[in-house]
Formats: structure tokens, C-alpha cells, sequence
């Protein structure tokens, strides 16, 4: 069971992209001569869980280790830092290595910067006096690839640096991966932007391609067509509400980190009592490929029929005589067997959160709250979880969603839930309220909410959905259609033009422009007509538009884009960028921060 | 026949031909090789001359300043300086490979020279032994130098690139040694010099490293050594022994390649390596060249010559020219040996037929067929080697005509040929005369040979050179433009511009940024200003704002650019040039470069931090940082829970208090302070009076839970009474304290107390999640909603209670939730269907 996942039937080479990142990284441990003990930040280390294996590294001489305030315990003599350009790790080392001058042992330090050095850490490094200690280098790391259409730029704090402390350095980060991408598939024509960060993104990128253009006549056709860059700001709505896909409650409920689960054995089905197993969740997995995207309700109905007809094959083959093809057949479904088992083990202990009243009635405000209808219903939901001290991430998650859907809450409500809030769960989670609050998350009602407007125009909400014969996005959330795929979907379809109005509702600016060698094209006002011209590569492959969600993705929303690809008439592939993926339980983490 | 002359100027030396073609006749005047220092450098590198201060020489109509003069390899001057160092007497002077002119003086100082004779700062000190002892001798090769001392101590610089005197061991001889060599770092085994001394009167060689001294070739060597040099790379030595021989032995002497007897047991005054196979000796007048075997050859020279060793030959420098000692390459023998038959010779021949109309152009031709493509490369090979242009055209002409005749050659070989031979042509021609063979082209490289093109500032044959070999332009037009500032202190700053813009312009992507800080250091800001405008790379522009010392244009530009790490560069700089609050209204107007402030200061900063939020009248931000600060007292062990060090806390929180009520937006975060403290206050109290430290730092709700908990009910109430808290509140929260200590009577009473405000769902609740049916059951039927019933009773299990009420409720949708939920249970299924059915509401599932 590889946890890397497959990537060869990607759209693009995301193979040659994850080989570089590989070699680069085979290349530092390299140059530097025999035994060496590597120091990952975990956070980091997760990512490249993806990017190399262990072995791999050991095969280098390397002594592996996570870094942590603790002081690091090798025989090596030399130590190989490789941590995110983030001060706070910066400071690890500097106690590591003030602990191994004071028991005086000499050693060499080598400090690798992900992606890029940065002055701030540099800093850091100068006031503890150690700047002269270590060899500065870089790890140009800034995109992985999770599966074969899904990269991440690995920026967990990307949405709440942005819009509560005005760091705006991911942005930089996502321009400069797009950039990348760019040096080897080409210039991406065509770019469409919605919000704020994005649209910044986009004029960062194209300072990158003035300053270091992309060479465009050696790319006859650029690889990808269109550029596609969203604000999770545009869309709040749909990270906070539960994903009933498969692998979205997945997520939801066993948090999938990096592709994959960890989860007792026993769930499992395997008889190591009270060990912990890793599941890996990636398109490898035929039978997983075909039920991720699925509302959960179908796939449970799905793994039912597999196994049953499973059963059926194997009595039959008990009691009547078969042709050896008739048995290379049933031999070929056994094969399948063991994945059977596993997903029929996981979604067997997913019905024990999802069947639980709580969950129930969850899903229930959420849709209560997403229609907005009725406010008094919603509001003393709220209150009588804040009463029952439900845990702080499942109220805030149903705050922030019952705030963005009126646009803030009226200041009387407004204070009184901020006071019951603090007094339930204590003072110091101020610092959380202020963060929501500067984050427009949760905050005093200013103007009337556009929501219905949205929801109406945009046919947010939709009755009767079938979701075990989709045709509509709505599946996923069965019943509301997410809005950020909406707007993507009319963005493939027609551009921003015919939405325009609606955009305008939205915060943040929109952008539609044309990039590299097609920038002086007449054809500018035509664009919008895509799905005819430049819609087909020759070879006969479909067009390819990157989308990039500038603060996280669900797995909901990425399951609706590959409906929205796996439909018929669509001129387009998909591959789906993200700062990360998230959850709402995980979004509204980054904003919690206690005083103490 | 035109052969018959080439060939007649060669010599042959065992079974070798040797040429020794005049490269120029030299245009110096006045220069006398005997009364001079001179130091030539390879690759057909300059020459330079100063008069010799260890010899007496008379003084006709010149100056008795001594003058360090440069000339090129044809004599042309390009530039002097008056020599006037201190030190003593000049010991030696070289060229390194960056053609940097090095000249040692006695008392261990370096000085060096580049190639306009300006002097390149700073002078290097070979160290206070070599002061003390002064510098007897000393040997140089491509990068380094290695000195010896009157008291025959060693030391060497191994790089000039990074120039540290390092100390050799110390050979232990008391004479000073008869010669001296070195191999080059590269070409020893332990990356370091060896220094090879030839001692007097003992018939060995010492090795000198830095860690130890060799005895090498004893018993091999009959007496000592006079002379040496060793090959090019660093493999034989070759050597003129105590009795008049010439030894040629590997270079760490284990065994001889050759020996033989020399006319003459005199030293010669000089000793050089001509290629690999042949070493010449200069007594005075007579130059000898020994070979493997056979005679050697002789040449007579009536003046004073200086041999320079190429990597192909040697070129001999006299007083009136400069000639080019070179084995004669096989494929012009081929061509040109009187007699030759072979098929290049005949092809060579063809051509002269052909010119002249003859039909035996074609009979030979015919005759050479098969080994047409030979001859072919043969001719190109040969057209190379020949510094004549006339020479190198017949020879490609005879190439071109015999290649139209054969399928199967490589077509590109004469463009190619042809590309390189206009090369070496240009950088032969006058005023260049940089006489490179092009052997030596290719060991040089076409880049290094640019580079010494821009040094010597002939930038205009260096960029026409770059383009012709589709090279990146940038590196001469980068020189070119610091040059011209250099050069250019009249020009006013708007005019320089638009000279350099109009040139660096023709280079996509060349660093605007660099000229500029040339300009700047040239002490030309205004121009660096207007030069570092045009850079469209922030990550070069920024940086270079800020050493001309352009903050605010370099703020903004780092803001536009949405770099990050490039802000804070700005951010950190400002914020050490700056006094305080001059910073903070800096930033203060910057809305990104403040927030990356803050957060950074957030870390790092606090008190500072402090003073920026009160500079810029952020009462509410101070606040905040006040009331963070209080914790800092929970993780110091001194304030441990209990301890009276709880007053400075709660001050702090009221003093955030107040900062907040100073602005009308923050009263809801005055208040949440002011009921942090007063929180504070009765959780201590709290701890005091139960004995129990597990009150400070838990919430209003919590505290109520812990005393109901603990029994103590009046605790609570004084807690609810003193924050205000509302009674459906209050509700939730003794329900689930009594449940918590499955105190079942207490509850019961308290659900009878009154009615209560929201119900008895929280006692359902609370009974059902600590599992006690029996007390749930009490409470159920209370419920006012008929669903809420249906659902608890479904709860705990109850499917025909749950039927009930919801087919009271009327719920299609709750049956059928109700029904799924008992979905293993046959008979509670069938429960549900029956109701449903009674019911008639549409199917839900």
C-alpha cells in the first residue's frame, strides 16, 4: 500500500514535477558528505510523505528526526535542518544547538529553508548570535502533488495570515508555484479571478512573468489553458457545511491528513488490538476512485451490492461446474476483495458518527441556516450549544455559517452570544472572537445580507435531489449546490461576464484577462465563447484549466468539480489547486488562538 | 611548388618536425630584454617590464625612475606606472590566470597590478617571518605563489582569490637551495602545493608541503640539481643535473625517461618544456632543443630571449619579435612533407590543379577516392593550425573542394572550422594581437578569452565575439556600462543615462540593479537612482534602494511587488536606521509593512510593540497585549495558584480594562476583562476556601459546574447572581452537574423546584447520556413537542413509545428517520410501516 500516490494518469506531468522536488532534495543530502542527522519539521515532514519515502533518504546516510524544542539525540556529526521558513521553527533550533554547545559538542549545522530563505528567519538566527554557526540553504519546495488532480501548496495559515494579520506572503508562495508550473507546461493564456487575494495573485504572477518571463516560443501550445483563482473568502458557506460526500465525512469525522487515515487496526478488521493503522486514500485505489465523490447515502448502497454479488459469485462457483474464463473472472473479483473490505470496514464506522442524533441534527441547522429562513430557530440552536458547551469548534462553525449568511449578526445578538461564549468556554478565547471578528467571520450586522439574492440567483439550493443519479453539483451537500463551484462552473462555462452582477455581491474584485503571447489577441471580447476555439487541443485531449482555491478546499468541492468533468458536453479537464485542503472543523482551527 | 617552402622552415628533432613561425615583430622601442625583469603570460597574454634592480645596469638618456611597463604580445604599450614601492628589490613577478600582475618585493609585500598598470588594493603581506627575513626567491603558477626566505623558510598564498599566507614545513637546509619548482595544487595528490627544491650538494629533491618534507630520487639522482621545470601537467620533471645532463624523471623521481648529455655543464640560464615532447635549454646565445632521441636541435640567437611555455609549444620573445616554437601538428606534415603522397597532400595538390584548369585535379581526386573524408579533415585540421590567412583559406578551399566530391562528411566541420579561425583571427589582428593557437583557444575557452577582452576593454570586438558564438551578451555589456561610469565623471548624470540605456537595452534581462550599484559606488547616487528605475526585478531593485539609500522608494516597491521577505528587508532596515517614532509614522502609513511589523513584533517585541500601538492611539491593541501578558504570570512558576502573586495579574487584566474603556468600541472587551478579574478574584477566594487549587483559569460556567460538583450550591448561586447568568443557562449547567455526580434526587428536586424556563429537555438529556433510563423515563413525557418525544423514547430504545408520539406528531419524515434508526429490529420496523401506512404519508427514507 504506496502511500505516494499514482500520478500517471494525470492531465499534466505531475510525475517530472514530483521527480524534481525529489531530486532536489536527493541533491542537498548529497553534497553533504557521509552520516547526517535530518532534522523535519513534522509539519513538513507530512508533506514530503508525499514527495519521497523514507527509505529512499536512508539509502543517503540519513538519520531521520522531528523537530521539536527537545534537543536532538544522534551520534552524527552533522545535523541538516529542513524546516519551513517560519520563525517560531527557527527557534528549535537555535535551543537545539545552544543545548549541544553548552554539553560542548562540536558539531556541523546546515539549515535548509522551505521554500526560500527568508530575512525574518534570518533574523531570528542573527539575534541568537548562531548566524555564522550554520550553512544557510533552500528547499524550493512549493507545490505537491496530493493525487492526480489535486496539488497543494502545503500553506496550512494561508487564509487566516491573510485576513487577520495582513501577511500576505502565501500569495507570493501561490504565484510563485504557478510560475513554476508555468516554466514547464507554459504560459496559461487565459486567467480568471474572483476576490481580493486572488486577484492579487494574478498581478503577482504577471510582475513574475515580466521579471522572469517564461520562455513562450519554445512551448508551441501552452499545456494549460485557463487559470482559474478563487477566494475562499467568496465562498464561506460551503467549507462550514458537513460534506456528505465519502470522502469528504471521511475527512470530516477521521481527519484525512496527507491522502491518508489513521484509525484503530480493530476498525480495520485486523487483530493487532489497540495499534493504530494507516489507510491511504488516493486514486491508486480503483474501488476508492469510483466511490469518493459519491454521497455517501449511494455508496454505502454500492459496497452493499459489490458484496452481495460478490456472495452470489462464490456460491455459484461452490455449486455449479464454471468455464475457466467464467473462473479467471471470478479469480480477477477476488483480487478487488481486499478493497472491498476496506472501504465496506470504513464506511461501516463512518454510520456511527453519521447515524448519531447530533450529527443529524447539525445537518439539519446547516440547512436551515443555508436556506435562511428562519433566523429564531438558528439563533437559539447556537445559544443552546454554547449552553451545553458543545465543543468550541462545532458552535463556531455553526456561528461563523449563521454570521456569513446574514452578513454579521445584529450587535445585540452579536454581544450576547461573544459574552455566553466567554463565559463558557473562558476569557481567553477573546483573542479567537477578535480574530473571527477582523476576519469578517463572525462580526456586528453592517448591511442586509445579500445571501437569499446569491442562493436565488445561482440556484443554491435545490429541491429533490437525486443523489444517486446526480445532475447537478448539488449532490454532494445533498440538497445545496456550493457556490464556489458554481461560480466556477459559469467561469468554464462563459466567463465572468454573464454573472457580473451577481460577482458584485461578492466581496472582492473580480478579473478576466489574457496573458503571455495572447495577450495583444483581438479575440479579447470573444473569450468568452471558449468552449469552441481554443477549447480543443489538437491531439484531440481536452482543454485543461487549473483552479486554484487561495485559502483551502474541501474534498466536497473537488468531488463536484470532477462531476462537474465527468459530464457530458464539458470541453474542459480539471486539476484543483489549493493552499491546502481543509474542513470546516480544521478552517476555523486556524482562527482559534487562546490569549494564554 | 608552394609545399616545398612550407616545409623547408622546419627542423627535424628525432622523427618530429618543429616550426618556428615569427608571430609579430615587436613594435616596442627602447626595450632591452637583458637590462629587465619581464613576465609574459600564456594563452599569448601581455608582457610586463621593469627595469632589473638586481643588476647594474648603465642609464642612457632615461629616467632613473623605474617604470613598470605593459605591453601587449606585439610590443604595443598598453599602459605604465612608476614603480616607487618600498620594500626592496622586486624578487619575482607573474601573471595569474585572471591576469592580475603580481610582483613580489623583498620584504614579503604583494603588490598588484591589473592590466591598465592601476594598482589593485589591497597589497598583500606575505607575513612577519618574511619581513623579518626577507624573500630570497619565490616560484608562482596559475593562482598562487610560494616564497622563500633568506633563512630558507617556505610560505605560500594557494589562491590569490583568497590571499592567506600559509606556512610550509620547514625543508631544514642551511644553504639556500640550487632551484626550485612547484606543481600545481590540481595535479597533486593532496590538493596542496608541493614545492620541489634542488639542494646543494646533496643528491636528492625535497618535497616541502604543508605538513612535511620529502627526500624524493634518492639513489636515483647522481649529484644535485641545477635547474628544473616541471611539465604542464605536473607529471615529468625535467631537470639539468650537477655534470652537465638533462634528466627527464617522473615528478616524484622514481625513474628516469630520459638522460643525455648536454654540450655544455654550465646551467642553462633558462629551461622550459616545449608541449610534451621536447625541452628546450638557453645558455646565453644558444637555444638547444633535446628531444627523446636523436640530435638535438640548435638555434642561434644573437640577442637576449624569453621563452614562454604555451600548452603546444613555446613562444620565444626577443628584443625585435616574437616567435611560436611548435611542433609541427600531423595533419600539416601530411599536407606539406616534401614528397608527400598521402591522400590530404594529393587532395591539397588537387586543388592547385583544378585553379590552374588542369585536368589532373580530377586524376588525383580519382586517385584518392576512398580516403576522401580524410583528407577532407586533414585539410580543415591543418587550416586551423596555421596563423596565415592566406594559408588557412587555400587549405579550406582544398577542404571544400574535395568535400563536394564525397557523401559522407560531416558538413558542419568547415562552418565550424571557419567559425573559430575568424575568432582567432580577429583577436590576432593588430591592435588586439592576442596570438592564441587554437589549441590554446580551446584550453582557454571561449568565454575566458571574452572575458580578458572586456579587461582589456575592447568591448566592442568582445560583444561582435559573443554574438557571432551565440553567447549571453550580458557580461559584456554589464562590464562595458560600469566601465563607461567609470570612465565617464564629466558626463552629466541624464546624458550617462541615456548612453547606457541605449546599450543595455540590447540585453533582455541584464541587471539594471548592478550597473547601478557600480554607479553608486562610484559615488554617482543620482544616476544609481535613475539606473535602478529601470530594473524590473524587485529582489535586485529593492536592496539597492536601500544601500543608496532610497527607504521609502524601496518600501513601495517591495509592497508593489507583494514579496514578503522583501518588505521585512525594508521593514528591518528602516527600523535600525530610523529613531522610533519616526519609524512608526513610516510604517504607520503603510498598511502591509505595518501588519508585517506587528505580527513579527507580536513574537518578538512586545514592549516595543507597546510603544507603536501607543504612539498611533491603539489603545485597544495594548489592551490586548496587557491582557496576554497576565497569562505570562499563570506559566511562571513563582505565581503558582493560590500564591498573593494573583494581584499583579488581575491588575494587569484591569488595566487593559481601562484602555479599553477609553475608546466606545471596545466596551464589550472592557467588560469581558473587568469580569475576567472579578472571575479571578472568587476563584481564588474559591481555592482558599475549599482547599482545592482547581478553580483559577476555568470559565463562569465551569466554576458553577465545579461547585455544584463539590455540593457547594451557595458558591454557585454566588457565581450565577454575580455574572448575570441567565437562567436557561443556569439550567443546562446544574442538570449536568447533578448528572455528572448521578446525584438523581437532587435533580429530581431541582425539576420540581419550578417550572423550568427551557423545559425538561435538559434533563432528558442529561439522563440519557449518563445511560440511566429508568430516570429519563421520568422526565420524557414532560416534553412539550410530540417529536422531541418520539425521538428521546427512540433513544433509549422504547420503539413503541417513540411510534406513538411521533405518529402524534404527525412527522411522515421523523417515522421514517424513527424506523431506519430500528432497522435491524423486524418487528419495530414493522411497528413503524403499520403507523405510516395509518398515517398515508408519502414515503420517506
Amino acid at each position: 500500500m504506496a502511500q505516494i500516490p499514482n500520478l500517471d494518469n494525470a492531465p499534466i506531468n505531475l510525475i517530472s514535477i514530483r521527480e524534481q522536488s525529489q531530486k532536489e532534495l536527493i541533491n542537498i543530502l548529497k553534497n553533504i558528505r557521509g552520516k547526517k542527522c535530518l532534522v523535519i519539521d513534522p509539519k513538513l515532514g507530512d508533506s514530503l510523505s508525499l514527495i519521497i519515502q523514507t527509505s529512499l533518504l536512508k539509502e543517503h546516510g540519513v538519520e531521520l528526526r522531528h523537530l521539536s524544542a527537545d534537543h536532538i539525540q544522534t551520534d552524527c556529526t552533522k545535523v541538516v535542518y529542513l524546516v519551513r521558513s517560519q520563525p517560531n521553527l527557527i527557534r528549535h533550533i537555535c535551543s537545539n544547538i545552544h543545548h549541544d554547545e553548552s554539553k560542548g559538542l562540536q558539531r556541523e549545522y546546515h539549515v535548509y529553508f522551505v521554500p526560500r530563505r527568508t530575512v525574518v528567519c534570518e533574523k531570528v538566527l542573527e539575534e541568537e548570535k548562531l548566524h555564522n554557526m550554520v550553512t544557510i540553504g533552500e528547499y524550493p519546495l512549493y507545490i505537491v502533488p496530493m493525487d492526480e488532480d489535486v496539488l497543494s501548496f502545503e500553506l496550512d495559515l494561508a487564509y487566516k495570515e491573510c485576513q487577520v494579520d495582513g501577511d500576505t506572503s502565501s500569495l507570493w508562495h501561490i504565484a510563485k508555484a504557478i510560475h513554476k508550473l508555468e516554466f514547464s507546461f507554459g504560459v496559461i493564456p487565459n486567467l480568471r479571478a474572483k476576490g481580493k487575494a486572488s486577484v492579487r495573485v494574478a498581478d503577482i504572477l504577471n510582475r513574475m512573468q515580466a521579471e522572469e518571463p517564461v520562455n513562450s516560443s519554445d512551448m508551441v501550445m501552452p499545456e494549460i489553458n485557463t487559470l482559474i483563482l478563487l477566494d475562499r473568502e467568496v465562498d464561506m458557506v460551503t467549507p462550514l457545511c458537513s460534506q456528505l460526500t465519502y470522502e469528504g465525512l471521511l475527512d470530516e469525522f477521521l481527519n484525512i491528513k496527507n491522502g491518508s487515515i489513521e484509525l484503530d487496526a480493530s476498525i480495520m478488521g485486523l487483530q493487532q488490538e489497540g495499534k493504530k493503522t494507516k489507510v491511504p486514500l488516493n486514486s491508486t485505489d480503483k474501488l476508492f476512485k469510483e466511490i469518493r465523490d459519491l454521497n455517501f447515502e449511494v455508496v454505502v448502497q454500492i459496497l452493499r451490492q459489490k458484496a452481495t454479488s460478490m456472495k452470489q459469485d462464490y456460491t455459484e462457483m461452490t455449486t455449479t461446474s464454471q468455464s475457466v474464463s467464467e473462473l479467471k473472472d471470478f479469480v480477477k473479483k477476488l483480487n478487488s476483495l481486499p478493497e472491498i473490505t476496506r472501504h465496506i470496514n470504513l464506511a461501516q464506522h463512518l454510520t456511527t458518527f453519521t447515524s448519531k442524533p447530533s450529527f443529524l441534527g447539525q445537518l439539519d441547522m446547516e440547512h436551515t441556516i443555508v436556506e435562511s429562513q428562519s433566523y429564531d430557530i438558528c439563533f437559539d440552536y447556537i445559544e443552546e450549544l454554547i449552553h451545553k458547551q458543545e465543543p468550541l469548534t462545532t458552535v463556531l462553525r455553526l456561528l461563523i455559517l449563521f454570521s456569513v449568511t446574514n452578513s454579521g449578526l445584529p450587535k445585540k445578538h452579536f454581544d450576547y452570544l461573544r459574552r455566553e461564549l466567554l463565559h463558557s468556554y473562558g476569557s481567553e478565547h477573546i483573542t479567537t472572537l477578535n480574530n473571527l471578528e477582523k476576519a469578517g467571520l463572525f462580526k456586528k450586522q453592517e448591511s442586509r445580507s445579500n445571501w437569499l439574492t446569491i442562493k436565488r440567483a445561482l440556484q443554491l439550493v435545490v429541491e429533490d435531489t437525486d443523489t444517486a443519479n446526480p445532475n447537478d453539483i448539488s449532490y454532494v451537500f445533498s440538497g445545496y449546490a456550493p457556490l464556489s463551484i458554481r461560480l466556477i462552473q459559469h467561469a468554464i462555462r462563459s466567463g465572468w461576464r454573464p454573472v457580473e452582477e451577481i460577482l458584485k455581491l461578492l466581496p472582492g474584485p473580480h478579473l478576466e484577462t489574457k496573458r503571455g503571447a495572447f495577450s495583444n489577441s483581438p479575440s479579447f471580447d470573444s473569450l468568452s465563447g471558449v468552449s469552441t476555439g481554443i477549447a480543443k487541443v489538437p491531439d484531440g485531449r481536452r482543454a485543461l484549466v487549473l483552479v486554484v482555491f487561495v485559502g483551502g478546499v474541501t474534498f466536497a468541492e473537488i468531488s463536484a468539480l470532477r462531476f462537474l468533468c465527468s459530464q457530458e458536453g464539458m470541453a474542459y479537464d480539471l486539476i484543483i489547486a489549493a493552499t491546502k485542503i481543509v474542513d470546516g472543523q480544521t478552517l476555523v482551527e486556524t482562527f482559534m488562538e487562546k490569549l494564554g | 611548388m608552394a609545399n616545398v617552402s612550407v616545409a623547408a622552415e622546419w627542423q627535424l628533432l628525432y622523427n618530429r618536425y618543429y616550426r618556428k613561425p615569427e608571430l609579430y615583430p615587436m613594435r616596442w622601442k627602447h626595450v632591452d630584454l637583458a637590462r629587465h625583469k619581464v613576465a609574459a603570460a600564456p594563452f599569448g597574454g601581455p608582457v610586463a617590464v621593469i627595469r632589473d634592480d638586481s643588476k647594474i645596469v648603465q642609464l642612457h638618456a632615461e629616467s632613473a625612475l623605474r617604470k613598470l611597463r605593459l605591453f601587449n604580445s606585439a610590443g604595443h604599450p598598453l599602459a605604465d606606472a612608476v614603480w616607487r614601492h618600498p620594500g626592496g628589490r622586486l624578487i619575482g613577478m607573474s601573471w595569474n590566470d585572471d591576469l592580475t600582475l603580481v610582483c613580489v618585493v623583498q620584504d614579503g609585500t604583494i603588490y598588484r597590478y591589473d592590466l591598465h598598470a592601476q594598482l589593485v588594493e589591497p597589497n598583500i603581506s606575505m607575513g612577519k617571518e618574511c619581513f623579518e627575513q626577507n624573500v630570497a626567491d619565490c616560484a608562482f603558477w596559475g593562482n598562487g605563489v610560494v616564497c622563500i626566505t633568506e633563512q630558507n623558510q617556505l610560505f605560500c598564498i594557494p589562491d590569490f582569490r583568497n590571499p592567506k599566507p600559509v606556512p610550509l614545513a620547514d625543508p631544514m637546509i642551511d644553504e639556500p637551495p640550487r632551484c626550485i619548482a612547484v606543481i600545481e595544487p590540481q595535479y597533486t595528490m593532496s590538493g596542496n602545493v608541493e614545492v620541489l627544491l634542488g639542494v646543494a650538494d646533496d643528491p636528492v629533491v625535497l618535497v616541502v608541503e604543508e605538513d612535511g618534507v620529502q627526500r624524493l630520487g634518492e639513489g636515483l639522482l647522481r649529484g644535485p640539481l641545477q635547474k628544473m621545470v616541471v611539465s604542464r601537467d605536473g607529471k615529468w620533471l625535467a631537470s639539468f643535473t650537477h655534470d652537465g645532463r638533462l634528466l627527464v624523471t617522473t615528478s616524484d623521481l622514481t625513474g628516469i625517461i630520459i638522460e643525455r648529455e648536454c654540450e655544455s655543464s654550465l646551467p642553462p640560464e633558462q629551461i622550459a618544456w616545449c608541449g610534451m615532447d621536447a625541452v628546450l635549454l638557453y645558455w646565453d646565445d644558444m637555444l638547444l632543443m633535446m628531444g627523446p632521441d636523436g640530435d638535438p636541435v640548435h638555434y642561434l640567437y644573437d640577442e637576449p630571449i624569453i621563452l614562454i611555455p604555451e600548452c603546444d609549444g613555446v613562444r620565444i620573445l626577443s628584443n625585435t619579435s616574437m616567435e611560436f616554437l611548435q611542433r609541427v601538428p600531423d595533419s600539416t606534415v601530411s599536407i606539406f612533407t616534401i614528397g608527400s603522397t598521402s591522400p590530404a597532400a594529393l587532395l591539397y595538390d588537387a586543388l592547385d590543379h583544378f585553379d590552374r584548369r588542369s585536368a589532373k585535379a580530377d586524376e588525383n581526386l580519382r586517385l584518392i577516392k576512398p580516403s576522401l573524408p580524410e583528407a577532407v579533415e586533414a585539410c580543415v585540421d591543418a587550416s586551423g593550425h596555421e596563423f596565415d590567412v592566406s594559408r588557412q583559406r587555400t587549405l579550406l578551399r582544398a577542404a571544400s573542394y574535395g568535400q563536394a566530391f564525397c557523401s559522407n562528411f560531416q558538413r558542419d566541420r568547415i562552418q565550424e572550422m571557419c567559425k573559430i579561425l575568424r575568432v582567432l583571427n580577429a583577436v590576432h589582428s593588430p591592435e588586439i594581437d592576442i596570438p592564441l593557437s587554437i589549441q590554446q583557444y580551446k584550453l582557454l575557452s571561449p568565454s575566458v578569452l571574452i572575458g580578458r577582452l572586456i579587461n582589456a576593454h575592447r568591448h566592442l570586438l568582445a560583444l561582435r565575439m559573443s554574438e557571432y558564438l551565440g553567447m549571453n551578451q550580458e557580461v559584456v555589456i554589464m562590464h562595458w556600462a560600469c566601465s563607461k561610469i567609470t570612465a565617464s565623471l564629466s558626463i552629466p548624470d541624464a546624458t550617462l543615462l541615456d548612453i547606457l540605456l541605449d546599450k543595455l537595452k540590447l540585453c533582455k534581462g541584464i541587471s539594471y540593479a548592478a550597473v547601478a550599484a557600480h554607479a553608486d559606488k562610484n559615488g554617482r547616487r543620482k544616476l544609481a537612482a535613475m539606473l535602478v528605475d529601470h530594473e524590473p526585478r524587485s529582489s535586485k531593485q529593492v536592496p539597492l534602494l536601500l544601500s543608496i539609500g532610497e527607504e521609502d522608494t524601496a518600501l513601495m516597491k517591495a509592497t508593489e511587488s507583494g514579496d514578503i521577505d522583501l518588505v521585512y528587508l525594508v521593514l528591518f532596515h528602516i527600523w535600525q536606521k530610523r529613531q522610533s517614532l519616526e519609524f512608526f509614522g513610516t510604517i504607520q502609513a503603510r498598511p502591509l509593512a505595518r501588519d508585517l511589523f506587528i505580527t513579527y513584533a507580536r513574537c518578538y517585541k512586545h514592549e516595543y510593540l507597546k510603544d507603536f500601538f501607543l504612539s498611533t492611539g491603539q489603545l485597544q491593541d495594548v489592551a490586548f497585549l496587557l491582557w496576554k501578558e497576565s497569562w505570562e504570570f499563570v506559566k511562571n512558576p513563582m505565581a503558582s495558584k493560590g500564591s498573593p502573586l494573583h494581584g499583579p495579574r488581575i491588575k494587569l487584566i484591569e488595566k487593559a480594562q481601562s484602555l479599553f474603556a477609553e475608546t466606545k468600541e471596545h466596551v464589550f472587551e472592557s467588560k469581558a476583562a473587568e469580569e475576567h478579574a472579578k472571575l479571578l478574584r472568587i476563584q481564588h477566594e474559591l481555592e482558599v476556601t475549599t482547599k482545592q487549587a482547581i478553580f483559577v483559569d476555568s470559565s463562569i460556567s465551569d466554576t458553577i459546574r465545579t461547585c455544584i460538583v463539590l455540593g457547594n450550591h451557595r458558591a454557585a448561586m454566588r457565581v450565577k447572581t454575580e455574572f448575570k447568568v441567565s437562567e436557561k443557562r443556569w439550567y443546562w449547567l446544574k442538570v449536568f452537574a447533578l448528572a455528572t455526580i448521578k446525584d438523581w434526587v437532587a435533580l429530581e428536586k431541582f425539576s420540581k423546584e419550578k417550572r423550568p424556563p427551557i423545559g425538561y429537555r435538559p434533563f432528558v438529556e442529561a439522563c440519557i447520556e449518563a445511560d440511566e433510563k429508568a430516570e429519563a423515563i421520568k422526565y420524557i413525557p414532560k416534553l412539550a413537542d410530540p417529536r422531541e418525544r418520539a425521538e428521546s423514547y427512540a433513544r433509549i430504545g422504547l420503539v413503541k413509545e417513540a411510534a406513538d408520539a411521533a405518529s402524534q406528531a404527525k412527522d411522515g419524515e421523523l417515522l421514517g428517520r424513527l424506523k431506519l434508526t430500528f432497522a435491524q429490529n423486524a418487528a419495530a420496523s414493522s411497528i413503524f410501516d403499520t403507523l405510516r401506512d395509518r398515517l398515508s404519508f408519502p414515503g420517506a427514507s
